[in-house]
């Protein structure tokens, strides 16, 4: 599975890019979902802290809450993959960014992709 | 089936060859039961274009014995037994004295004075009890056999082809010939099962029968025709979106022991005509005053997925509640059936709160997928 380096991930299986501010969830999770069937995403202007929801996703069989890696207000949110949440499967990362924001504040907590990948592991 | 002694959960005897088959696994009424083996839209695909077979070896099966077999049943189920030759079965239920269900079941009728009833693997217990309780006022056995047999669907458009690749040649012609919801004894991969035609999917297909140590002979016997058929294994993932685009009810999401079959939309299965049996006389009372909810169909018009649990508002008043709900591979979209208020009629719209966001929805007609030939 792949973890790209660049990024930094959550216990709850989201990624974050510093460079861009982009936020997704990680292949891991995808695998662990199934099917995606469906996605919600919140609006563009919203402001929310870290730890907070700011989305489902749904396989066929379960809806699972996506939590703010970091504090910020969404900028972007991409339309692709809410038409086509099947996509994400092989594509978690680059094209299958959820939302990007303009982060706020510390993000303790967020772990290289070397420690997520122990972390799923022990899991 | 067998208990591991390193877990509380019970394990089919294909547990190994799901594992083999790359199956994720998880807890089911006390079972660990494949979820799926590859992804539940791709199995689902597969069952209704080609084929698939389901380990199904949770099942419960009971057997009624004795000359007064066939008036026991009828004190029983709410369907009409008596009406069953031989080989023929029946969808049908034990209701309680108020007429809630406390299992939805297939009777099979094997001989004059034999039964053969097919329950729900969570409720295997609880049926059986009550079975038995019931069974000291009549001049019958009754035999919780579920720990002998284990089960097999196949079900799909080329179920016949890999049937006919594992049925004794000479017993070919009985399963060509097999009526819907019938049952005969025939060998299969080298061993006497009960082959029925029916299914929880929608599709033409086979449940099968079998002795529990011929079960991994047989599921590899059935996999080994892919070549031919094209089946899958297939998990209680896809067996689950299958069977709602079928509308097939599902016991202790759709209904109940505080639901009626008239409430549950299988009045169909219930005779009313028939004698006495448990649960007739409060039937009689509910038709007589009127039903206050049933099962509807639905599909959503707004973006998102319908789950159990959710509040269903009809002409912007709560009225009842998702009883199943996900994606419809099949159908397109997003639907499920719910239990709303009587007055609730095809076309009209309802709300669906997800997630304290109100979605359209249309009732629509049972089922929402219908094969051409079943």
């Amino acid at each position: 599975m792949n973890f790209p380096n660049e990024l930094k991930y959550t216990k709850d299986h989201e990624w974050v890019s510093s460079s861009d501010s982009k936020i997704g969830v990680t292949a891991y999770a995808i695998e662990q979902l199934g099917d995606i069937v469906h996605i919600e995403l919140p609006e563009v202007g919203k402001d929310l802290k870290q730890g907070a929801s700011f989305g489902t996703i749904e396989s066929t069989k379960t809806v699972s809450d996506l939590y703010m890696p970091v504090s910020g207000k969404i900028t972007a949110v991409n339309q692709a993959v809410l038409k086509s949440p099947e996509s994400l499967q092989n594509d978690p990362y680059k094209n299958g960014w959820l939302i990007q924001i303009a982060a706020s504040g510390d993000a303790p907590g967020l772990m290289s992709a070397k420690d997520y990948e122990a972390f799923i592991a022990e899991h | 089936m067998m208990t591991t002694s390193n877990s509380t959960f019970m394990k089919t005897a294909l547990y190994n060859q799901h594992k083999a088959c790359g199956a994720k696994v998880i807890e089911f009424g006390g079972w660990l039961m494949p979820v799926s083996y590859t992804s539940v839209l791709t199995e689902h695909k597969a069952v209704r274009e080609k084929c698939g077979i389901f380990d199904v070896s949770h099942m419960g099966e009971v057997t009624i014995k004795g000359p007064q077999a066939e008036a026991f049943v009828q004190h029983i189920t709410m369907n009409d037994a008596a009406k069953l030759k031989p080989g023929q079965g029946q969808y049908s239920a034990l209701l309680n004295e108020s007429g809630g269900m406390i299992d939805d079941l297939i009777v099979y009728r094997l001989g004059a004075e034999e039964f053969f009833i097919c329950m729900n693997a969570a409720n295997r217990t609880k049926d059986f009890q009550w079975i038995s309780t019931h069974a000291t006022d009549f001049d019958v056995r009754a035999t919780n056999e579920s720990d002998q047999w284990a089960q097999l669907a196949v079900q799909g458009p080329t179920s016949l082809d890999a049937m006919m690749a594992v049925v004794e040649p000479s017993d070919r012609g009985i399963i060509e010939a097999l009526p819907y919801t019938n049952i005969a004894k025939v060998n299969v991969a080298g061993r006497p099962c009960l082959v029925a035609r029916t299914g929880y999917t929608g599709e033409h297909g086979y449940e099968i029968y079998l002795p529990v140590d011929h079960a991994e002979k047989l599921w590899l016997a059935l996999l080994a025709t892919a070549p031919k058929t094209g089946i899958v294994p297939v998990g209680l993932g896809a067996r689950d979106t299958l069977r709602l685009e079928a509308c097939y009810l599902l016991y202790g999401n759709d209904m109940n022991d505080e639901t009626t079959p008239l409430e549950a939309g299988v009045a169909w299965a219930v005779k009313l005509t028939k004698p006495a049996f448990i649960g007739k006389d409060a039937l009689v009372r509910q038709k007589a005053s009127g039903i206050k909810q049933k099962i509807v169909a639905l599909k959503m018009k707004d973006d998102g997925i319908p789950r159990h649990g959710m509040t269903v508002y009809w002409r912007g008043e709560p009225a009842g509640f998702v009883t199943s709900g996900s994606v419809l591979p099949t159908v397109g979209g997003a639907g499920g059936m719910a239990m709303v208020s009587a007055g609730v009629v095809e076309n009209d719209e309802l709300e669906v709160d997800i997630r304290g966001k109100r979605k359209l929805a249309t009732v629509v007609k049972r089922p929402l997928y219908s094969a051409k030939t079943k």
